[in-house]
């Protein structure tokens, strides 16, 4: 795609200009081009080198240093990942992180998926009834934070009086180490839809209606198109959303675990990521937080690997 | 009206209430008194309409820390405009050698989650004396140019390239070409552009609480957060929804009159 575009746009500033300038001027031509190109591009390029590589770059080389950001860093060589291994704490938050993708990855994306399907219609006033369904993307993590935590209050949240009307005695949620995991995951769950749900809204109108019609004819009823039609058909958004869902449970949750429970009761939902941002922002030890963030990201990239493969084996059978 | 279609729409009505239900309960609990917000069992809608919490609520954020989340988010999206439209305007149109190369170090860490960054950032930001400044709260923000480039590149590489030829052919020199001719057509991609990165710098907790969350520059996301904890038990629980409502009202706007462009922005950019 890169390429593509470079070469049309060389070849029509080349090959199409009438008067024919002459080697000279095409060599000028070229050369003023390449000064304007640098000059729009460099002060941009500038922010994200020193905003987005050096801290990427850094945050690899800070893995093999101790450093508390006042005294000089010293190099500690692998130091740092022997002791992330022999680190009980950072088991737990890990299986907390696993958790975490095991409760919310599935759920969002079966979800998403089906109310998709259902909002992907001509019907009139869908239009207006989709606002309805993108509402919590308004939602910032604290607003969330605030509005979860009191529908989620063990005495007088809604969450609980709901379940006494079934007959149902609910947790203290969010300050139960069983039940706060499963909380958070379920209020991740609802701020994640709305775009999970527009990604396989734009994957549904990529499909030709003609592949519903014939089946309708050969008599497929609803389930069976929605599950060999449908389904397969938007499997590259699938693979997408995995991924961005991946990160996110990953590593956004951290932020909302920061907020409602920071990270308890009993370190129930530290995952990782907050393990690591506590490590950094509380205690000062940037080096081996940043060995634990490096090594959240080789989680990530395992799972996003994982997620390809299981895209490529299936579209092979 | 067939049956069916009847049920659909019943359906449809049913999952959106559903999904927009926390918010609307937001909206109603934050009108009760405090023993009605905290009544067993709970109303759904106020018995007595309390429209003092809003008064309290925007004494507990401050006046200070509104202003705060606009100087932020609306910093955020000028620096990144100012440098992002003629990065993307040189990335689509003008012949460079370099561009391949370019694209490929921007898309590269757009996989990699913003938490990654946050140590080394904070370092960076710490060394060039900024924390605790406005500046530190924005640059680094700002910095994070990979999905403006793509944006404005992706729409200006779709403009009709006889446009710009002809300009060309007429000897206006890139920078007239790019604010004369491809700029007021990228009115959309601005749309797209200020909706998505306005909504997302106003929601931003985790940056503004690390870099200054100090009570001068604190923003209303640093604000509102400590409530999710109940370390203002003293407080009716009422104020703090409320608060939490006027910290949403902006971006709510925002996202309703943009909604399309938004909408297009996020699904078409950098996902697919």
């Amino acid at each position: 795609m890169v390429a593509t575009v470079t070469s049309t746009a060389d070849g029509r500033a080349v090959g199409t200009s009438p008067p024919a300038p002459g080697q000279d001027g095409n060599r000028r031509r070229r050369r003023r081009d390449a000064w304007a190109a640098t000059a729009f591009v460099t002060p941009s390029m500038l922010a994200f080198g020193v905003f987005v590589i050096v801290p990427a770059l850094a945050g690899l080389g800070l893995s093999f240093f101790s450093w508390d950001l006042f005294t000089p860093p010293e190099w500690v060589g692998l130091d740092n990942l022997a002791r992330l291994l022999g680190d009980g704490r950072m088991w737990g938050s890990l299986w907390v992180t696993l958790l975490f993708v095991l409760l919310g990855v599935v759920p969002t994306i079966v979800v998403g998926f089906v109310l998709a399907v259902l909002l992907n219609t001509r019907l009139p006033g869908v239009e207006a009834l989709r606002v309805l369904y993108l509402a919590p993307m308004v939602a910032s993590s604290a607003v969330a934070a605030v509005l979860w935590a009191y529908l989620y209050d063990g005495r007088t949240g809604i969450a609980n009086s709901i379940l006494r009307w079934v007959g149902i005695d609910g947790p203290a949620w969010l300050s139960d180490t069983t039940w706060a995991l499963p909380a958070l995951s379920l209020m991740m769950i609802w701020l994640a839809l709305p775009l999970v749900m527009l990604l396989y809204l734009a994957g549904l109108q990529r499909i030709p209606d003609d592949i519903y019609a014939a089946a309708a004819l050969d008599g497929a009823g609803l389930w069976r198109r929605l599950w060999s039609i449908t389904w397969p058909n938007v499997m590259q958004t699938t693979v997408l959303v995995t991924v961005l869902q991946v990160i996110n449970f990953v590593s956004g949750s951290f932020e909302t675990a920061l907020i409602m429970t920071g990270g308890g009761p009993l370190d129930s939902t530290q995952t990782l990521a907050l393990y690591a941002y506590r490590t950094a922002f509380e205690k000062g030890e940037m080096g081996y937080a940043s060995a634990l963030a490096l090594f959240q990201l080789v989680l990530i990239g395992v799972a996003v690997g994982l997620v390809r493969l299981a895209a490529k084996l299936r579209s092979a059978t | 009206m067939t049956l069916r279609t009847l049920v659909r729409y019943a359906t449809l009505l049913l999952c959106g209430l559903l999904m927009a239900a926390p918010l609307f309960y937001l909206l109603s609990a934050s009108l009760m008194s405090a023993q009605d917000a905290r009544a067993f069992p709970p109303h759904l809608l106020p018995p007595n309409v309390v429209w003092h919490n809003y008064a309290e609520a925007y004494e507990f954020l401050s006046a200070r820390a509104i202003v705060n989340s606009f100087v932020f988010s609306i910093g955020i999206v000028a620096a990144q405009l100012v440098i992002s439209i003629p990065a993307g305007f040189a990335l689509a149109t003008i012949p460079f050698r370099w561009t391949g190369l370019l694209l490929g170090v921007i898309l590269v860490p757009m996989f990699v989650p913003a938490n990654m960054t946050l140590i080394p950032l904070y370092i960076i930001t710490y060394q060039l004396g900024l924390v605790g400044t406005y500046a530190g709260m924005i640059l680094p923000v700002a910095g994070q140019t990979a999905f403006a480039m793509l944006l404005f590149r992706q729409f200006f590489a779709g403009l009709p390239p006889g446009l710009i030829e002809a300009a060309r052919l007429d000897g206006a020199g890139w920078p007239r070409v790019l604010t004369l001719i491809a700029l007021p057509l990228a009115r959309p991609a601005l749309a797209a552009y200020c909706s998505i990165s306005f909504l997302t710098a106003w929601n931003t907790y985790i940056w503004p609480q690390v870099v200054a969350p100090d009570r001068e520059h604190q923003v209303m996301t640093v604000a509102l957060a400590p409530l999710a904890q109940g370390q203002y038990t003293l407080m009716s629980p009422s104020v703090g929804l409320a608060a939490a409502v006027i910290s949403m009202t902006p971006v709510l706007i925002i996202f309703l009159a943009f909604q399309k462009w938004y909408i297009k922005g996020v699904v078409g950019t950098g996902l697919e």
